[in-house]
């Protein structure tokens, strides 16, 4: 009787373990050279915020207008206003500075989203699928970026909002509306691997111009909006995020212990019930 | 029986009502809460998309681990001193999960579709945030398996009883594998924030951090506990048994303080702890009260009193909820400088949710058998 309890617990363990370690393999990921991406120069945009108003075309989010009702005026990212320019005014310098979701190659926030309701499409695009999502709002905080955004003034079900990278025009071919617009050329769109191409050719042909880092290429792991500037990427708001990809700490550890526990289990069981015959109080649980 | 016939069976106890008053407030802010939205009964914001009610949670996922921590060190390591308090840390813990239900329940944006982490098809496994919520989950589950004995045997149910008793080694064990799992795991949620949660708190052993700290805070709860609720009824304390539970917290402060420290030198953050502001400040006195002190009272003649695992665990508890309290939320930095202070809704369903556990708790030390006779002893 113990026995094969124990033994359909550790067969039961084995091929959770199993299917676990199968599907984790089955993940080829695509080459990221190949993803949908955009680039940014910061040292050629005017701040028109002619991407703002084309994004807002395209999704339908509301202006987020200003006390006069005169004005499309968003301080910073919210779940109206999926991207936006700002303006960085140091001493000696200044820049604009574009906000969106950055698409990262390795995202922290499809890692921990509990139920796959941000995923990373084939195409390079993050998405978010409203059905799926619980509104823990966990991914806010595993963004290194600070990018999605709650619905907090709806009452029933709030959704995560963020940049979908134009997911939906992407796959039939088409720009992101963002950069289709965008009347100087400082955001262009194309894969990942030819913008970083033409980001490093930028630099070496005009080296005064450029802050010697193309911010995205390896990045956090790799973004798919990267960035040019003439100013600090600090003081954009681009921090320093190294360069492996957030989730690889906690995936590594998801991949020890859940396995390692699943295998386990049986063994801790095991050992209950011996401590339980070596104290006589196997029939006489104390409950 | 006695004990019913001798009570007064219809009147209520004057210090249920304050309970009761503050419970039915948090009901109805609850109510409150998911008809209106959370941007407006909340001061959460973009800038702090989580609030009170996770910190709380991550605060009293430890303390009402005391039932696991008792379930282990009875279960596992055969120390049979400690049948006599398991009733009371069972119920103890099942009342905190379901406050930590009912809370995180109430954070979700989109509750309708809370089952949604049950869908195997939309459940990452990568996901430590999805494997606390199952964790949890089942773990309340096997609570009420643990805990269903102390109602069967007053309303003279028999059969459940032997059923319950005859695979108790099952879900004993299956919930002291999924409390080790989702103790560290609530750590492990804050290894995808490397950038955001303070260095002097982010380290890749949260998971083993957590998982410790969770032992020794399940041991202080219930050495605070007993100590309170034994006093009380005018039941003997058992001294080896507060000498043994002081030894396991010291165990297990002594691997947490060496991890800790390790951590720090390790990874060079050293300069961080000299730093004269709030952070290194916090990180000092959580250490020096919530794991030194404790450990100097457990490591000197005290322990033998009851006091000392009672005082020990007391600073234990302040600082656990100290940690708790910077990794999720005062150490979880933000670029722009809003400030968070939770709302009236906020803190009084907060407040009402754990008077309500409490309220349940003093209902079943009244009306069941919670506590073992004097007369009759287990070891």
């Amino acid at each position: 009787m113990t026995l094969s309890r124990r033994d359909f617990l550790k067969a039961a363990g084995l091929a959770i373990g199993g299917a676990f370690i199968a599907t984790e393999s089955a993940q080829a990921k695509p080459d990221p050279n190949e993803y949908a991406a955009m680039l940014y120069d910061a040292t050629m945009c005017v701040g028109c915020n002619a991407c703002t108003n084309a994004c807002r075309q395209w999704n339908g989010t509301a202006p987020e207008t200003d006390d006069r009702l005169l004005y499309d005026a968003p301080k910073e990212l919210s779940s109206d206003t999926w991207t936006m320019i700002q303006l960085y005014q140091g001493e000696n310098d200044t820049s604009f500075v574009k906000r969106q979701c950055m698409h990262c190659v390795d995202p922290a926030c499809v890692s921990g989203c509990p139920v796959q309701a941000l995923q990373k499409t084939a195409e390079g695009p993050v998405t978010y699928d409203q059905d799926r999502c619980i509104g823990c709002r966990y991914c806010m905080y595993t963004c290194p970026f600070h990018v999605p955004r709650f619905a907090w003034d709806t009452a029933q079900m709030p959704v995560i909002a963020k940049c979908t990278l134009c997911a939906d025009r992407v796959q039939d071919g088409l720009p992101t509306a963002c950069a289709e617009r965008c009347p100087t050329s400082a955001l262009i769109f194309g894969k990942r691997g030819d913008l970083i191409a033409e980001a490093e050719k930028r630099i070496s042909e005009n080296p005064a111009r450029y802050v010697d880092h193309v911010y995205g290429k390896d990045d956090a792991g790799g973004t798919s909006v990267m960035y040019l500037a003439g100013v600090s990427f600090e003081n954009l708001g681009l921090q320093d995020l190294g360069t492996k990809p957030i989730p690889e700490i906690s995936e590594g550890t998801a991949n020890i212990i859940l396995p390692g526990v699943l295998l386990g289990a049986p063994l801790l069981l095991g050992m209950i019930r011996l401590t339980a015959k070596r104290g006589g109080w196997e029939d006489t649980w104390p409950l | 029986m006695a004990a019913i016939t001798r009570s007064n069976k219809s009147n209520i106890p004057i210090s249920f009502w304050p309970l009761m008053a503050l419970t039915l407030l948090g009901v109805g802010l609850a109510i409150y809460r998911l008809v209106v939205g959370l941007g407006v009964s909340t001061n959460m914001s973009d800038h702090y998309p989580w609030g009170i009610w996770i910190t709380i949670d991550l605060f009293l996922i430890p303390v009402a681990g005391a039932a696991f921590t008792i379930s282990l060190l009875s279960y596992f390591l055969g120390r049979e001193d400690y049948h006599s308090i398991i009733r009371p840390a069972v119920l103890a813990g099942f009342l905190g999960y379901g406050v930590v239900g009912v809370l995180l329940f109430l954070d979700i944006g989109r509750w309708t579709q809370f089952y949604n982490i049950f869908i195997p098809g939309f459940i990452n496994l990568h996901s430590f945030l999805e494997e606390v919520s199952l964790c949890v989950t089942l773990y309340t589950a096997i609570l009420i398996l643990e805990v269903a004995p102390v109602f069967l045997e007053k309303w003279g149910y028999k059969a459940p009883i032997q059923w319950i008793n005859r695979s108790i080694f099952v879900i004993a064990g299956a919930g002291v594998v999924l409390s080790m799992l989702h103790q560290s795991s609530l750590g492990s949620m804050f290894l995808l924030m490397p950038h955001k949660l303070h260095p002097l708190w982010w380290t890749p052993s949260l998971p083993l951090l957590f998982y410790l700290q969770a032992v020794y805070t399940g041991l202080s709860a219930v050495a605070i506990a007993v100590r309170l609720v034994w006093r009380a009824m005018g039941l003997p304390i058992d001294r080896m048994l507060f000498r043994r539970i002081g030894q396991a917290m010291s165990i297990n402060l002594m691997l947490y303080a060496a991890i800790k420290v390790g951590d720090w030198m390790g990874a060079g953050e050293v300069p961080l702890l000299l730093r004269p502001d709030a952070f290194g400040l916090l990180a000092w006195f959580q250490f020096l009260i919530g794991i030194i002190l404790p450990l100097g009272i457990l490591l000197s003649k005290l322990v033998g009193h009851t006091s000392g695992p009672f005082w020990a665990g007391v600073f234990a508890l302040i600082g656990t909820f100290i940690e708790r309290l910077v990794v999720s939320w005062v150490g979880l930095a933000e670029p722009n400088p809003v400030s968070y202070i939770p709302s009236f809704t906020e803190i009084f369903i907060t407040i009402g949710m754990i008077a309500g556990a409490f309220l349940l708790y003093g209902v079943v030390v009244r009306y069941f058998k919670l506590f073992p006779d004097p007369k009759q002893s287990h070891a």
